[in-house]
């Protein structure tokens, strides 16, 4: 083959043909800086990387994943998720009997214990909506607080109100796709219970001091 | 901190000791990528603050998900596809502009070194090339790593590697011509 310099872009997207691009390279200054560019590309690539020191990154990190955890534990009796609670049992079991029943005529679609009726649905969503109104006016209370400190308590609560926020907006996302899933509304209790807490401890702190 | 030490458990280990709560193992796992996360976030938001902001937010999620995982997948480019994410949100959230901010770099000089004039043009090529360029020859995946990560086919990987040499060669000719 004889090798030209408009043969180069395509040597260089197939190996074989490379020797033949570098013969050619021999007596062509042109194809030959191509050709030192496209290599000398990859040799000074690895230095654009950015290192640095960040000693403080892995102990914030633990320290929110530790806070995290202890908030997962059980807390203080709260009668409102009770309520929800309940009222997601009794859906069940009535959704359970009608299904049984003789002659019930239950959609097929709707053939899953995991599943809420309409009256129930409106029930827990009336819940959650007075829940999310209790939540905001905590986290109005509690803003100040968290915007007034950096100490590393306040900087762990911020980030956990962060993630549950967004986790909080996953789930919702998901519910608004499935309304009469249980399992789903029940999740996005415990979020909901999980923010409360969390802006009830700020607010508890903020008092102390 | 962990870096530095020999790696004994591997990663399935790791993620199966961080499920229990184990912060050790976690803490492994933070060794072995965080260095990496940090250049990575850095080349997408331009700024080390943010760059640490969104490795720290990828962490969290990293170890919340650490349930879902599954044995059979490798963790590495599941890590990274969720600090790819979490640097996409810290872009929007700080109003930056993820994923170019080397446009906003002085323009290379006619003999500025190959690195300052390569890292000037990497700002000028395709988002997704330079992505690709970045964890291929900066950062030193493979292609089967790359492919996982961005999750595209892995002829995809080497076609958009080719791209964004082609595309950085004839900016980098013009800025020395």
């Amino acid at each position: 083959m004889t090798f030209d310099c408009k043969d180069l872009e395509r040597a260089l997207a197939v190996p074989e043909l490379l020797p033949d691009a570098r013969e050619h390279a021999k007596v062509c200054d042109a194809c030959r800086r191509e050709l030192w560019l496209w290599s000398e590309m990859s040799n000074v690539a690895p230095g654009l990387r950015q290192e640095w020191d960040t000693p403080d990154l892995w102990p914030k990190i633990r320290e929110t994943l530790a806070a995290q955890q202890k908030a997962a534990r059980p807390r203080s009796f709260d009668w409102r998720i009770l309520a929800v609670a309940a009222a997601l049992v009794m859906a069940v079991s009535v959704f359970v009997v009608m299904r049984w029943r003789p002659g019930s005529s239950a959609p097929a679609a709707r053939q899953d214990s995991d599943f809420l009726t309409e009256q129930t649905l409106k029930e827990v969503e009336q819940s959650e909506a007075a829940y999310r109104a209790s939540i905001d006016k905590l986290s109005r209370l509690a803003q100040p607080k968290l915007n007034a400190s950096d100490n590393p308590e306040t900087i762990a609560d911020r980030e956990k109100l962060l993630v549950l926020d967004s986790e909080i907006s996953e789930v919702r996302s998901t519910v608004d796709r499935n309304r009469f899933n249980a399992r789903l509304q029940t999740e996005l209790a415990v979020l909901y219970r999980e923010k409360q807490d969390t802006l009830k401890e700020i607010l508890q702190r903020a008092q102390k001091y | 901190m962990a870096a530095g030490r020999v790696k004994a458990r591997n990663d399935a280990d790791l993620i199966l000791a961080s499920k229990r709560g184990d912060l050790s193992a976690f803490e492994e796992i933070y060794a072995t990528h965080a260095g990496r996360m940090k250049s990575i976030a850095f080349h997408m938001l331009g700024d080390r603050a943010d760059a640490e902001d969104a490795v720290q937010e990828a962490f969290l999620k990293i170890y919340r998900g650490a349930g879902a995982i599954q044995f059979d997948s490798h963790l590495a480019p599941w890590i990274y596809r969720i600090l790819l994410n979490c640097c996409y949100d810290t872009g929007r959230k700080r109003r930056h502009q993820a994923e170019a901010p080397l446009t906003v770099e002085p323009a290379a000089q006619e003999n500025a070194p190959l690195q300052v004039a390569l890292r000037h043009a990497l700002g000028r090529i395709h988002p997704q090339h330079r992505m690709v360029f970045w964890l291929f020859e900066v950062e030193g995946f493979r292609h089967s790593e790359v492919a996982a990560i961005l999750e595209i086919p892995e002829g995809t990987s080497k076609k958009w590697l080719f791209e964004a040499k082609q595309e950085l060669k004839r900016l980098l000719t013009e800025s020395r011509s």
